[in-house]
């Protein structure tokens, strides 16, 4: 089994997916730093709209812009990161295609635009892709660490590049290129009269004009969205090229592991490849000789230190709870193991209770993650 | 707000950053308002069956509700089944809903009309809140488990936000009674939860602003989630690291160094939820409820019910009375 060490040094991209809430953020910062100590040219790139990423590595104001970072050991130049503005990338689209600044502006006040930039589903994990793509290709980092952004189910990232393609299937484009009021429209050739009158009637029970706004951003926006397969295609070569890993970040709570399993299937059969898991804020039972010592053994060697009985029964308890946790940790994280192929790289991460500020509290996780470290 | 009376609302909405344990404090108020002869529906947005699945009962399908006893049924709520369901109700012939839905222009429409399906999410909460069959009221009480925070600000904004769009229209009208339900103080209250640690009282602090000036929705109570007491001091484990070279067995040495580890963890985690429970304190004016972080091999239906105990003894004594012995 190899390391998470040698997941950094063979791979060019490296990305990190998990639940929300799971610490990945954190886990892609701390990856990035050891590339960076390991003498390679790194970016860390997160979506994360908290900006805990800036906060972790103690800048308050990171842009989209890459910023390089230093200290702490890490030599300068040698550490990027980048936050992605997704809105901004989806502005930046529109403003390469848009034929004039009028149209640039109708498309940028458009509802559907704004639905399409800001909330639809897989629209913020598409953009990362891209970016992913464009920084892959300039060739200026060895290794790019990718923090996936913060979506209820990490499956969500592998499957918005198609779903953004069906999305803007050309069939149903091209129907709504034509201006709302056109002959098209109105006698409505292209589609079932049913199904246009219905929405006729939608709209009128509603008082939302929907299909004028969509129909105004396709014709704006035709051209671009012809181009749409082939950019997908692209992302998805990326994805599954030899030198892309993903690491799997996950806690070690029931609901956590039960999408993080279904992840793993998936990434399997989309011909990906997971390269590590690392568990994270994780409980261990005492094990080897240790394991199944007695509350009364523990009381009386608490008691030899402290002296009272009182706060020896009180440490021997606290002491008694978190194994109590330890225990569900370690049946969940070996059951989790069990389904993972052998060449897969396990990392476990104790519960740290402080938090991260810096790029030496990052490093804090390393002995934990590199085991040579 | 008066801690009795927050079961005697119509409508508890339960906000909060996601991983916080909405959900699970959401099922403990169920249990409570049923254990109070409330017939109560907690509703859980985009939650995949969670609250399902912490009651014990198996998910049923969106917008149906699972009786898990006679006063407590659970509800997945889903944007897009609720618009479905809003469509029936103003496009009267069955057919005719079908050939829209199935329409591929359909999921177009649905894109391009800005937070419709929030709308409808929300829209579906407020008709269950003010559901009556034969004349009676179907539930004495909702809960709307909210999805996470930015999220839930986006759902609970949608009716003023459709009011102001769609003002003529049939759902510029009916978004006019949904905001004067959320912000009737004796028919709604929004609960806050969050954990005493750094992300998520900054976005907890945020949401109250936001609540409070953008949304005025009346307050309900402030839960902190999973709060660490530890019960010794660090002088008590600087006592014992000064003593530890008085252990010559190395097997009592190694227990004494992970006691030692475990307690410093526990008093670790007490400092910070300390340094953040006066942060809330301070910063939120809503009546705090602590509840304490539970040491369990695996969190289920017991879990929540103890949750529930230990709610009801801080919130409502006259309930705490009326439940007995059997939450213990």
């Amino acid at each position: 089994m190899a390391g998470l060490d040698d997941v950094l040094r063979r791979h060019r991209v490296v990305i990190c997916a998990g639940s929300g809430g799971v610490g990945k953020t954190t886990t892609a910062a701390s990856l990035a730093v050891r590339g960076a100590l390991l003498g390679r040219r790194t970016m860390v790139l997160t979506i994360d709209p908290a900006k805990r990423l800036a906060n972790a590595l103690g800048m308050h104001a990171l842009g989209s812009v890459s910023t390089s970072i230093g200290g702490d050991g890490v030599p300068e130049g040698m550490l990027s990161a980048m936050v992605l503005d997704q809105k901004g990338a989806w502005d930046e689209l529109v403003e390469r295609h848009a034929p004039s600044p009028e149209i640039r502006d109708r498309i940028l006040a458009n509802h559907f635009y704004q639905h399409l930039s800001q909330n639809f589903a897989g629209s913020q994990e598409y953009m990362a892709i891209e970016q992913l793509c464009e920084l892959h290709a300039s060739g200026a980092y060895d290794l790019i660490v990718v923090d996936t952004p913060p979506t209820r189910h990490a499956l969500d990232f592998l499957e918005a590049p198609q779903r953004i393609a069906d999305f803007l299937d050309r069939s149903v484009v091209k129907w709504f290129v034509r201006p709302y009021f056109s002959a098209g429209w109105a006698t409505l050739r292209f589609v079932n009269r049913t199904v246009g009158f219905l929405f006729r009637r939608l709209e009128d029970a509603t008082g939302i004009s929907a299909l004028v706004e969509v129909s105004d951003f396709f014709t704006s926006m035709s051209g671009l969205f012809e181009e749409f397969e082939p950019r997908v295609r692209r992302v998805y070569q990326l994805l599954r090229s030899p030198d892309t890993a993903f690491v799997l970040v996950a806690t070690p709570e029931e609901q956590v592991l039960s999408e993080a399993e279904y992840f793993c299937r998936k990434v399997h059969d989309l011909d990906m490849s997971l390269r590590a898991v690392v568990f994270n804020r994780t409980h261990r039972e005492l094990s080897g000789a240790r394991r199944g010592v007695k509350p009364d053994e523990v009381k009386r060697v608490m008691q030899h230190l402290v002296g009272s009985a009182a706060v020896a029964e009180r440490l021997a308890d606290n002491f008694s709870r978190y194994e109590t946790l330890g225990r569900g940790d370690g049946l969940r994280m070996e059951a989790f193991r069990r389904l993972l192929q052998k060449r897969v790289a396990v990392a476990e991460v104790p519960n740290f209770n402080a938090d991260v500020h810096s790029v030496a509290d990052l490093q804090a996780m390393h002995p934990f993650l590199f085991s040579a470290a | 707000m008066d801690h009795e009376s927050l079961f005697d609302r119509r409508l508890l909405v339960i906000a909060g950053k996601g991983g916080v344990g909405k959900t699970t404090i959401a099922c403990a108020l169920g249990l409570l308002a049923a254990q109070l002869g409330k017939r109560t529906l907690l509703a859980e947005v985009d939650g995949a069956g969670r609250a399902a699945y912490l009651l014990g009962i198996p998910p049923a399908p969106a917008g149906e509700a699972r009786a898990l006893g006679p006063s407590l049924s659970v509800m997945s709520v889903d944007g897009s089944a609720s618009l479905a369901e809003y469509l029936e109700i103003i496009l009267p012939v069955k057919r005719v809903v079908q050939a829209v839905l199935s329409s591929r222009i359909y999921q177009y429409f649905v894109a391009a009309a800005p937070g419709l399906k929030e709308l409808m999410t929300v829209g579906k909460i407020w008709y269950e809140a003010e559901r009556t069959d034969e004349g009676r009221v179907r539930w004495d009480l909702v809960i709307f488990d909210a999805p996470a925070t930015g999220h839930s600000l986006q759902y609970l904004r949608m009716p003023r936000a459709a009011h102001a769009a769609f003002g003529s229209g049939l759902v510029g009208r009916e978004s006019k009674r949904i905001v004067d339900l959320l912000t009737d103080p004796r028919r709604t209250a929004i609960n806050l939860v969050t954990t005493a640690e750094e992300m998520p009282v900054n976005e907890t602090v945020e949401m109250y602003q936001q609540v409070r000036s953008d949304l005025r929705m009346p307050p309900g109570l402030l839960f902190v989630n999973r709060t660490h007491h530890a019960q010794f001091h660090a002088e008590d484990l600087a006592h014992a690291e000064a003593r530890r070279g008085t252990l010559h067995d190395p097997r009592e040495r190694a227990i004494a160094d992970e006691v030692l580890n475990r307690a410093r963890e526990e008093l670790g985690w007490t400092a910070i939820n300390g340094t953040f429970l006066r942060r809330l304190e301070s910063e939120i004016d809503m009546p705090l409820v602590q509840v304490p972080f539970m040491f369990t091999e695996e969190f289920g239906v017991n879990e929540v019910r103890a949750i529930a105990a230990r709610i009801a003894a801080e919130i409502t004594p006259a309930a705490r009375h009326r439940l007995g012995d059997g939450w213990a």
